[in-house]
C-alpha cells in the first residue's frame, strides 16, 4: 500500500467518525426537542385537568351551598314565622303591661 | 491486520463511543428534565386544587353568610315592626285612658300626678295646666281636695286658663312660672319610650 493510499484511508475514517459524531449530536438534539415538546404537552394536559377539577370543586361547592342555604333559609323562615305567631299572641298582654308602666310607673 | 487498519478501527471506535456518550448524556439530561418538570407540574396541580378547595370553602361561607345576614335583617325588621305596633297601640291606650277612664279613677290618677310634682317642687301654692278636655271634665275643687289629701298638707292650686296640648296629665309650675314639672301622659310616654321598647322586646320575643 502506498503512502497516499494510507493517508486516504485514514482521512476517510476520520470523515466517517466526524459524520458519526454529527449524527449523534443531531439525535441528541432531537431527543431534547422531543422531550421538551412531550413535557409541554403533558404539563398542559395535567394543568388543564387540574383546572377542570378545580372548576368542578368550586361549582360543586356552589351547588351544595345553594341546597344548604336554601334549607337554612326555609328553617329560619319557619322559625321566624313561629316567632311572629308567638309574639302576635303576646301583643295584648304586652300592651297591657306597657300601659301600666306609663300610667303607674315612674318616668 | 495492517497498522493502517488498526488505526482506522481505533478512530471509528473512539468516535462511536463518543457518539454513544452524546446520546446517553442527552437521554440522561432529558430524563432529569422530565422528572423536574413532573415535579413542578405536580406542585402547580396541587396549588390549583388547594386554591379551589379554599375558594369552595369561601363560597360556602359567603353564601351562608349572605342568607344569614338577609334573614337577620328580616327578623330585625319584623321585630321592629311589631314593637312599633305595640308602642303605637300603647300610646293609643294611654290616650284612651285619659279620655275614657271613669272620671273618679282618672281624677284620682291626676291628683297623684299633680301631688307628686308639687311635692318634688316643694311648693304650697302651684299653678296647674290641663288639656282642654280635662279642663271641662274635671271637678277642680274636688281635684284640689284630692291633691291636698294626697300631700297630707294644705296646698293652694291655681288652674291655668290656657289649655295645654297633651293626651292627659298636667303641667305643674310655681305661680311665677319659674319652675315646673311636665307630668303629661305624652311626656311620661316619651321619657319611658326607651324602657318601653326594651320591655316590649322582652314581652314579645322573650322565652
Amino acid at each position: 500500500m502506498s503512502g497516499i493510499e494510507t493517508v486516504k484511508i485514514i482521512v476517510d475514517a476520520e470523515k466517517e467518525a466526524a459524520q458519526m459524531l454529527e449524527q449523534a449530536k443531531v439525535r441528541a438534539a432531537a431527543i431534547r426537542k422531543e422531550l421538551s415538546s412531550h413535557i409541554n404537552v403533558e404539563r398542559e394536559q395535567m394543568l388543564a385537568a387540574a383546572k377542570n377539577e378545580a372548576d368542578a370543586i368550586v361549582k360543586r361547592a356552589e351547588e351544595e351551598s345553594k341546597v344548604e342555604t336554601e334549607k337554612y333559609r326555609e328553617d329560619a323562615t319557619q322559625k321566624l314565622k313561629e316567632m311572629i305567631t308567638r309574639a302576635s299572641a303576646r301583643k295584648v298582654a304586652a300592651v297591657d303591661k306597657l300601659v301600666s308602666i306609663v300610667i303607674e310607673g315612674k318616668a | 491486520m495492517s497498522e493502517t487498519s488498526k488505526f482506522t478501527i481505533d478512530i471509528l471506535s473512539v468516535a462511536k463511543e463518543k457518539a454513544q456518550s452524546i446520546i446517553s448524556e442527552a437521554e440522561a439530561e432529558t430524563k432529569r428534565a422530565l422528572e423536574e418538570a413532573k415535579g413542578d407540574t405536580s406542585r402547580q396541580v396541587s396549588d390549583i386544587l388547594r386554591n379551589a378547595q379554599t375558594e369552595a370553602k369561601a363560597v360556602r361561607r359567603r353564601l351562608l353568610s349572605e342568607v344569614r345576614h338577609r334573614l337577620e335583617l328580616r327578623e330585625q325588621e319584623e321585630k321592629g315592626k311589631m314593637m312599633s305596633e305595640v308602642l303605637e297601640v300603647t300610646r293609643k291606650r294611654v290616650s284612651d285612658f285619659a279620655k275614657n277612664e271613669t272620671q273618679a279613677k282618672y281624677q284620682s290618677y291626676l291628683a297623684g300626678l299633680i301631688g307628686d310634682a308639687i311635692s318634688q317642687l316643694g311648693l304650697d301654692e302651684a299653678q296647674v295646666h290641663l288639656n282642654e278636655a280635662d279642663q271641662k271634665r274635671v271637678d277642680k275643687s274636688s281635684l284640689e281636695h284630692e291633691v291636698t289629701k294626697t300631700l297630707k298638707m294644705p296646698v293652694k292650686v291655681e288652674w291655668a286658663r290656657k289649655p295645654i296640648e297633651a293626651m292627659g296629665g298636667a303641667i305643674i309650675s310655681s305661680t311665677d312660672g319659674r319652675t315646673r314639672i311636665i307630668n303629661t301622659l305624652d311626656e311620661r310616654f316619651e321619657a319611658l319610650e326607651p324602657r318601653l321598647l326594651i320591655e316590649a322586646g322582652k314581652l314579645l320575643f322573650g322565652d
